[in-house]
């Protein structure tokens, strides 16, 4: 039973030491990458490309710019700063430019690989989308939908029955098949106007559902046959071009068209939900889609067609890659994580080191142990187990078989 | 024997479980008290959706209730004994040594258990009183790791008092304090989800930690 509670609290010191060693590491040691902000310029017709650790804006042949050069080459992403230094050009590519059109054009999406891997909520306010008020308010209720769709009064917390069943037989109606698999939609009022939820049912059919003056509007939309959603992210854009940016299971990147509910997919490829942050800028001629996964950043310019105009990749060494990297996999044989940069869920994220040349540490180590145990004249076969678990565990085994010393066999 | 054993526990720490556990209760009548009075103040539509879209959690007061629990059980419980070396006694009992200690030991977890379901209990039924249940269970899950830190303290706390030698009392002071942390990583509501299984194996594996420092202890 000792030997039990040794092995026990020799697994937990490998366990913390495996979390914190390598976090230590990396703080004292660890360089940040610093990822280049690329944009796509309408007048150079190129990316142009800011990189914030060497403070130097560039384009892709090499050519170096001022800051200020640099940001009158992006005049529809920098105009309020042109404007203000009242060197905002009167037109680009021969047309006049219109603030009011400028910024009726201009979005911002940007989509983190921890903001899908997340908890997700199950009960969601349903606004009134007309209610006549300049502003949006709270509703007192909340929905949630189980077998059907049931509204909960914050107040009492108890089910409003007849709006619970008037929404349920409108969904039930269109063609909705309970349980729903996902809901979303922006659950704030802190947008221009609310458009509800985009929810797919348990067949995988996907319905818009929103409140219009206290009723049900529901309505199925058309899919191809087949199309699944990893995720949905709505927006709240000046133009109101589309409700919603949809992401599906093999990672393409669709719009839904506003009214008339047309999905269109785009050409980017390249997206991987797991490692990739996303970020679309829209502006008066352009959507420039740019992916910054570890080591590597791609940029896909499309023009207001959705149609494709150009990209730009680059990549750089990952931290794994770099000599702190090197240094790192060469001396642990893994790491543990209780959070990820990819999730906001914590749990024990475990990366074994690349490479083998923690496996020669560890051989070396076995080594060192075998000449202490030979020169404290110790019994071999009882230290058997300790040799297997410094062999595996590496340095975090070598420091746990000594923080517990195995002394039962005197 | 078993129940002799359980008995002289029961007699050693009752007033420091039975103290702890009220001390829980009043907490989380706190809790659900200044939840009443935010209701009346801010009114329930902004604390629901301050709780759902914005990570209030109104409880988190609770989060170190299991921990400090932990660890007033195995002060009660084993520093008395240490003290003097009077485990010794125990350990001379027709028990077994192995077999005393694994008694206490689960005393001392059963007794944090039954306090943690009664604190688990009042939250869920609290807390059904004025949430749907979606909502209590996320808060059931953003408290569990908390509780699990409970019993982890306990194990930990009573390994260190029994390990005879001041220097490893020191780095397992450290390492325990650093598992311990890994209950309380900053995370928002119902994250910690996937590890919840893992901690809560590893700490019922710690329960038989004092027994190697309990080894080591009775071989001076």
């Amino acid at each position: 039973m000792e030997k039990l509670s040794r092995y026990t609290l020799m697994f937990i010191a490998i366990f913390v030491l495996s979390i914190v060693v390598p976090q230590l590491y990396w703080t004292a040691f660890e360089v940040p990458a610093k990822t280049p902000f690329v944009q796509y310029s309408c007048v150079n017709h190129d990316f142009l490309i800011y990189r914030p650790g060497e403070k130097k804006w560039q384009d892709t042949k090499g050519n170096e710019y001022t800051r200020d050069e640099y940001e009158q080459r992006l005049p529809l992403f920098f105009f309020k700063q042109l404007y203000t230094s009242g060197t905002l050009p009167d037109s680009v590519n021969n047309q006049p430019l219109d603030m009011r059109s400028l910024s009726r054009e201009k979005s911002f999406f940007r989509l983190k690989t921890a903001d899908i891997d997340a908890p997700k909520n199950n009960l969601f306010p349903m606004f009134e989308s007309r209610s006549g008020r300049a502003m949006l308010e709270w509703p007192d209720d909340f929905f949630r939908i189980t077998w059907r769709i049931e509204f909960i009064d914050a107040a009492t917390n108890k089910i409003l029955e007849e709006k619970s069943q008037m929404f349920s037989a409108a969904m039930f109606h269109n063609g909705f098949v309970f349980p729903a698999k996902n809901i979303w939609g922006i659950s704030s009022p802190k947008k221009s106007v609310d458009e509800g939820y985009f929810i797919v049912d348990s067949r995988d059919q996907l319905f818009h559902l929103k409140m219009v003056k206290g009723k049900p509007f529901v309505r199925k939309i058309d899919l191809p046959a087949g199309l699944k959603f990893r995720h949905i992210d709505c927006v709240d854009f000046k133009n109101r071009t589309f409700y919603a940016y949809l992401f599906s299971e093999k990672n393409e990147i669709y719009i839904l068209t506003q009214d008339d509910y047309k999905l269109m997919r785009w050409p980017v490829n390249g997206y991987n939900p797991e490692i990739t942050d996303i970020k679309i800028y829209g502006d008066l001629y352009n959507y420039t889609v740019i992916m910054e996964s570890p080591g590597e950043v791609k940029a896909v310019v499309l023009d207001k067609n959705y149609q494709y105009v150009d990209s730009y990749t680059e990549t750089w060494p990952v931290r794994e890659d770099t000599k702190v990297g090197k240094i790192f996999t060469s001396v642990f044989p893994a790491q543990i994580s209780l959070t990820s940069d990819t999730s906001k869920f914590v749990s024990f994220y475990f990366n074994l080191s690349g490479g083998f040349y923690w496996l020669v540490l560890n051989f070396f180590l076995v080594i060192l142990q075998l000449i202490w145990l030979y020169w404290k004249k110790k019994i071999f076969r009882n230290h058997v187990a300790d040799l297997v678990i410094v062999s595996v565990c590496g340095v975090f085994g070598m420091i746990a078989v000594h923080l517990f010393p195995n002394k039962f066999y005197k | 024997m078993l129940l002799s054993v359980f008995y002289k526990e029961w007699l050693k720490t009752r007033w420091f479980v039975i103290l702890y556990t009220a001390m829980g209760i009043v907490a989380i009548g706190y809790i659900f008290m200044a939840l009443k009075h935010s209701f009346n103040f801010s009114g329930t539509r902004s604390i629901w959706s301050t709780i759902l879209f914005q990570g209030n959690q109104f409880y988190k007061i609770f989060k170190f209730i299991p921990l400090a629990g932990g660890i007033i059980v195995a002060i009660a419980q084993y520093l008395p004994e240490a003290n003097d070396k009077r485990i010794k006694l125990t350990f001379h009992l027709p028990l077994g040594e192995n077999k005393a200690l694994m008694v206490m030991q689960a005393f001392g977890a059963l007794s944090l258990l039954v306090a943690f379901f009664v604190f688990l209990g009042l939250i869920y039924f609290l807390g059904l009183i004025y949430f749907p249940v979606q909502m209590v269970w996320d808060i059931v899950l953003t408290v569990l790791p908390w509780s699990v830190s409970g019993l982890s303290a306990y194990s930990i706390v009573s390994f260190i008092i029994l390990e005879p030698r001041w220097p490893f009392r020191f780095l397992y002071s450290i390492v325990g304090g650093l598992f311990l942390s890994f209950h309380f990583v900053h995370a928002g509501t119902a994250c910690y989800g996937p590890a919840l299984s893992g901690l809560f194996l590893m700490s019922l594996l710690l329960i038989t930690a004092p027994l190697s420092s309990g080894y080591r202890f009775r071989k001076g």
